[in-house]
C-alpha cells in the first residue's frame, strides 16, 4: 500500500535532516504503530505519508514516497488526501465548524461526494466511531475523548484507503484511549483499511498494532511484529522507548533461563506464559 | 496542610462538578489524584490555589480558607504546574522566565539570582535560549523549573507527564521526587498508572465529582472494586499479580500475589519456580 | 453556558430561518435604528429586540450583551452630554451647559446602539457559522475563500479567548496580580502575555489551515454545500417587516 524508499527530509529552517534513509513498506490492511523519543522524526514520517510533506512544509526531499502507486511528490496534496485521511494532533484546530454534523459534512462536500451517498456515509462513519448520538451536539460541549472520535469520524466518512493519526490519545485517559484504539481496530478489520498511528503509549501500540516501527534519530531502528521488536527491551530503553512492564518482566525471566517463549505484548500474554512457568 | 471540607462546585448552568469532596493532605505527602476525564480532578486542583472558590464547603490551606485569599497571594504557598507549558511561559529567555516568578512576587534580588543560577545549573539549561524555540519536553521542564525555583511548600501538578516521551517523563519525575524529598508536599493528577505506582505514596480516586477511594497507592491499585468504579487500568505488574492470584489460587498468598514492581515480581517468580524445581528434585530423589 | 458569539442549538423559528434572511433582517433592523432619532420608536425597537431574544431562549445573553454595549456607549454619551447644550439648563459649564436636551440626546444614543446591536448578535447565537458561510456562498455568491476567512475568524474568537483566560490563570498562579487592582493595572499586566497568545494562535491557525487543506478545502466550489437554503414565506415576511421598520423610521423622521 505504501512504499517509502530511501527517504530523507530536511526542513528549510533546519540544519540537519530530520529523517534520513527511511525504507519502509506498509502492506495493504496493516495496523502500524510508530513510536520513538521526542524529536526522533516520527511526526515528520507521518507528514510524508499524508503528503503534508512536501506540499505544506518546504525543505529538501530525497527518495520517494509512493501511496497506492501514486508518488506523493508528483501529485497535488488533494490527490493524496483522497487516499490518505489524516487526523491531526491538535483536534481543536482541526475543527472548522461548530456542530458535529457540519464537521462530518465538510470533507464530504469538498470532495464532491454525490448527494445521495452523503447521508449513508455520514451515518456509517458515526456508527464506526460509536458516536451516532452526538450528531447534533455542538463541538464545544464534547469531552476530549468524544472530540477525538468526531475528528476521526469526519475523516472516516471520506472512505480513505489509509488512515494516519498523530498521537490520537495524547490528551485522553486510559479508558478513552483504549476505546479509541478498539474502534480503530474494528474499523480497519471491517473495512480492510490501512491504519498508521503515531503514539507515545507503547503498551497500546504493542497490543493493537501488527507492525511496530521504532524511529531513532531520524532512522528506522526496528520495523517488525511487536513481539519481535519487544525482544530488544534493553536497546529500546537506551533509545528512549519504554517497553510495557509485562514485556520487561518476561524478557528478564528469559535472561534468567525461566522462560523460552516469544516476548509478550500485554498482561494477558504475560499471565498465560507465567501460568505455564508456575504450573 | 490542605483540607477539603464538604466541597461543592458547579459551573454555570451545568451539572455539579464536585458533590461533597472531603480529604486532608498533611505536609510532606506525595498524593496522586486519579480517575477518568471529567471526574473532577482538575477542578479539585484549581481549588487548591484559589483559581476556583467552592460554592459550598471550605478549602483550607494551613488553616486559612482560600475564599479569603487571592490566587496571587496563594502563589507563595502553592506552586501550580499547568498541563500546557505554553500558557505559562511568557518571557523571551530561559533566565528571564525563571526570574519572572520572583518579580511577580516582589522577591527579585541577589538571592533570587543565585537560586536561578543554581536551577539553570541543575537542569542543564542554556540561560539565553528562547523558550519558544525549545521542544515540548524542554518547555515542560522549564515550566516546572520556574515553579521549583520559587521553592513553594506545596506543589500541585496537573498531568505533568502528558505529551512527554519516556526519557523526558523520567527527568520531570526525578525533579518532582527530589523536591518531595526536600520536604515539599506534592499533589498531582496523573493518568499514567505506572507513574502513579512509581512515585506517589497515597492515591485519591475520584469518580463523578466524589472521592471514591483514598488509601496508600498500592492498596488502591489492588482494589478491584475501586478500579472498576473509576474505570481505571491498574499498572501492568499489579494487574498481572492479581490475575495470577485469581488463575492459580495458591499464588494469591505467595509473594507473586503481592508483587507490585518488576523487581518484586521477578524475584517472586524466580523463587516460586526454583522452589518447584527443588521440590521435584527432592521427590524424584 | 456557551461562550461569546457561539452557536446555541435550538429549534425556535429564529433558529430555523434562512441564514441570509436572518442576516439581512438584522442589518435592516440596525439601519432602522440609525435612521430614527425618535426615542419612543427606538424604545419600541429595543423592546422588539428583547422579544426576539425571548422567542429563542436567548434573553440572558441578550441582557448581558445589552449591558456590555451600554457600558461601551457611556463613553460616547458622556461626550454628547458635555457638547450638546440644548433644552432647559441643568448644569452650567465654562463652554456651555448641560441641558435636558443633552440628556435626552444621550439617552437616545444609548437606546439606539443597544437596540441595533441585539439582533445582529442574536444572529450568531441562533445560526451555525457553517450555515452562514454556506448560505452566503450559495445565495449571495460570495467567493468561498472570503466567507471561510470571515467565519473562521469568528470561530477562533472563543478559542483565543479561552487561551487568554488559561494564560492569565497560569500567570495568576505564579503570583501575577491579575486578581487585584483596577482595569488599567490589569491591561498593563496583560501586555507581556500577548507573546504566548500570539505563539499559540500562529500554531493553531497554521495547523487549522493544513487540516482544512487535507480535507479538500481547495476543491470546494459554490455548489459544494450539501444543505440548501431556500427562502420560506416566513423569511420573506421577516425581511418585509424589517424593510417596513426602515420605512417607518425614515417616515417618522420626516413627519416629526
Amino acid at each position: 500500500m505504501i512504499e517509502i524508499s530511501n527517504f530523507s527530509f530536511q526542513y528549510r529552517e533546519g540544519a540537519t535532516p530530520v529523517v534520513q534513509g527511511i525504507d519502509l513498506a506498509i502492506p495493504d490492511g496493516a495496523f502500524v504503530g510508530i513510536t520513538g523519543a521526542a524529536g526522533s522524526g516520527k511526526s515528520t514520517l507521518t507528514y510524508a505519508l499524508n503528503g503534508i510533506i512536501p506540499h505544506c512544509y518546504p525543505g529538501d526531499f530525497y527518495g520517494s514516497v509512493v501511496v497506492d502507486g501514486l508518488d506523493t511528490c508528483d501529485v497535488a496534496l488533494t490527490d493524496v488526501s483522497r487516499l490518505v485521511g489524516s487526523v491531526c494532533q491538535d483536534v481543536d484546530s482541526q475543527f472548522v465548524t461548530s456542530v458535529v454534523e457540519d464537521e462530518m459534512l465538510y470533507g464530504l462536500e469538498n470532495f464532491g461526494v454525490p448527494r445521495d451517498e452523503i447521508e449513508g456515509r455520514l451515518e456509517q462513519a458515526l456508527d464506526d466511531m460509536g458516536i451516532a448520538d452526538l450528531r447534533d451536539r455542538t463541538i464545544t460541549s464534547l469531552s476530549g475523548g468524544q472530540k477525538q472520535k468526531v475528528a476521526i469520524a469526519s475523516i472516516l466518512a471520506l472512505n480513505p484507503r489509509v488512515l494516519v493519526l498523530d498521537e490520537p490519545t495524547a490528551e485522553l485517559d486510559p479508558a478513552s484511549s483504549r476505546s479509541v484504539f478498539d474502534l480503530l481496530a474494528r474499523y480497519a478489520r471491517e473495512h480492510g483499511a490501512t491504519v498508521v498511528v503515531v503514539e507515545q503509549k507503547i503498551a497500546l501500540l504493542s497490543q493493537y498494532a501488527d507492525m511496530l516501527v521504532i524511529v531513532d534519530e531520524g532512522r528506522i531502528r526496528f520495523a517488525d511484529a511487536p513481539a519481535k521488536v519487544l525482544e530488544h527491551s534493553g536497546e529500546l530503553e537506551r533509545i528512549g522507548v519504554n517497553c510495557p512492564r509485562s514485556t520487561t518482566l518476561m524478557n528478564r525471566l528469559r535472561a534468567e533461563g525461566l522462560y523460552q517463549g516469544p516476548s509478550v505484548r500485554n498482561v494477558r500474554e504475560a499471565r498465560e506464559a507465567l501460568e505455564e512457568v508456575l504450573a | 496542610m490542605i483540607e477539603f471540607k464538604d466541597v461543592h462546585v458547579s459551573y454555570e448552568a451545568s451539572a455539579p462538578i464536585l458533590k461533597g469532596v472531603n480529604f486532608a493532605i498533611r505536609d510532606g505527602e506525595f498524593v496522586a489524584f486519579v480517575g477518568t476525564n471529567g471526574a473532577g480532578k482538575s477542578t479539585t486542583m484549581r481549588l487548591m490555589n484559589g483559581l476556583l472558590k467552592p460554592d459550598a464547603g471550605q478549602v483550607l490551606i494551613d488553616g486559612v480558607s482560600t475564599a479569603e485569599l487571592r490566587t496571587s497571594e496563594l502563589a507563595r504557598r502553592v506552586g501550580f504546574l499547568f498541563q500546557n507549558p505554553d500558557r505559562q511561559i511568557c518571557c523571551t529567555t530561559v533566565r528571564e522566565e525563571l526570574l519572572f516568578g520572583f518579580r511577580a512576587l516582589g522577591q527579585a534580588g541577589a538571592e533570587a539570582d543565585a537560586r536561578v543560577d543554581a536551577i539553570i545549573e541543575e537542569f542543564g539549561f542554556d540561560p539565553d535560549d528562547d523558550p519558544f524555540l525549545l521542544n515540548r519536553g524542554a518547555r515542560q521542564l522549564l515550566a516546572l523549573a520556574s515553579i521549583v525555583v520559587l521553592a513553594p511548600p506545596v506543589v500541585v501538578l496537573d498531568e505533568p507527564t502528558t505529551g512527554l516521551d519516556y526519557r523526558e517523563c523520567e527527568k520531570v519525575m526525578a525533579i518532582i521526587r527530589r523536591i518531595h524529598e526536600q520536604g515539599a508536599t506534592v499533589i498531582m493528577v496523573c493518568h499514567d498508572m505506572e507513574v502513579v505506582a512509581d512515585y506517589a505514596t497515597r492515591c485519591i480516586v475520584m469518580s463523578d465529582g466524589r472521592v471514591v477511594d483514598d488509601a496508600p497507592t498500592f492498596e488502591v491499585l489492588r482494589n478491584r472494586d475501586t478500579l472498576e468504579r473509576a474505570s481505571l487500568v491498574p499498572p501492568q505488574i499489579v494487574d498481572l499479580s492479581l490475575e495470577l492470584g485469581r488463575a492459580i489460587p495458591r499464588l494469591a498468598d505467595a509473594p507473586v500475589g503481592s508483587a507490585n514492581t518488576v523487581d518484586e515480581m521477578l524475584a517472586a517468580v524466580v523463587e516460586e519456580a526454583r522452589g518447584a524445581q527443588d521440590e521435584e528434585r527432592s521427590v524424584s530423589a | 453556558m456557551s461562550a461569546f458569539l457561539e452557536y446555541v442549538p435550538g429549534t425556535s423559528p429564529l433558529h430555523r430561518m434562512n441564514p441570509v434572511a436572518k442576516l439581512a433582517a438584522a442589518a435592516l433592523f440596525a439601519v432602522a435604528c440609525f435612521c430614527s432619532s425618535n426615542l419612543v420608536f427606538l424604545a419600541v425597537l429595543l423592546a422588539c429586540g428583547f422579544a426576539l431574544a425571548a422567542t429563542c431562549g436567548m434573553l440572558r445573553p441578550a441582557v448581558g450583551l445589552a449591558k456590555a454595549v451600554f457600558a461601551f456607549s457611556l463613553i460616547l454619551t458622556l461626550v454628547q452630554i458635555l457638547t450638546t447644550p440644548t433644552g432647559a439648563v441643568l448644569v452650567a459649564l465654562p463652554w456651555g451647559y448641560i441641558g435636558t436636551g443633552s440628556l435626552l440626546a444621550a439617552l437616545t444614543t444609548v437606546v439606539r446602539l443597544v437596540a441595533a446591536a441585539i439582533p445582529l448578535f442574536l444572529v450568531f447565537y441562533v445560526t451555525k457559522m457553517n450555515d452562514i458561510t454556506n448560505a452566503v456562498v450559495k445565495v449571495l455568491h460570495v467567493p468561498y475563500k472570503y466567507a471561510f476567512t470571515f467565519t473562521s475568524t469568528i470561530h477562533f474568537i472563543p478559542l483565543f479567548m479561552n487561551d487568554m483566560k488559561g494564560i492569565m490563570e497560569a500567570q495568576t498562579a505564579r503570583g501575577v496580580e491579575f486578581d487585584a487592582g483596577g482595569i488599567v493595572r490589569k491591561v498593563r499586566l496583560m501586555v507581556p502575555l500577548c507573546v504566548p497568545l500570539l505563539v499559540s494562535s500562529v500554531r493553531k491557525t497554521n495547523s487549522a489551515a493544513i487540516a482544512a487543506e487535507v480535507r479538500g478545502f481547495n476543491l470546494r466550489t459554490a455548489s459544494s454545500g450539501y444543505k440548501e437554503y431556500p427562502f420560506a414565506a416566513f423569511d420573506v415576511a421577516a425581511m418585509a417587516a424589517a424593510v417596513a421598520l426602515v420605512v417607518c423610521a425614515v417616515a417618522l423622521g420626516i413627519v416629526l
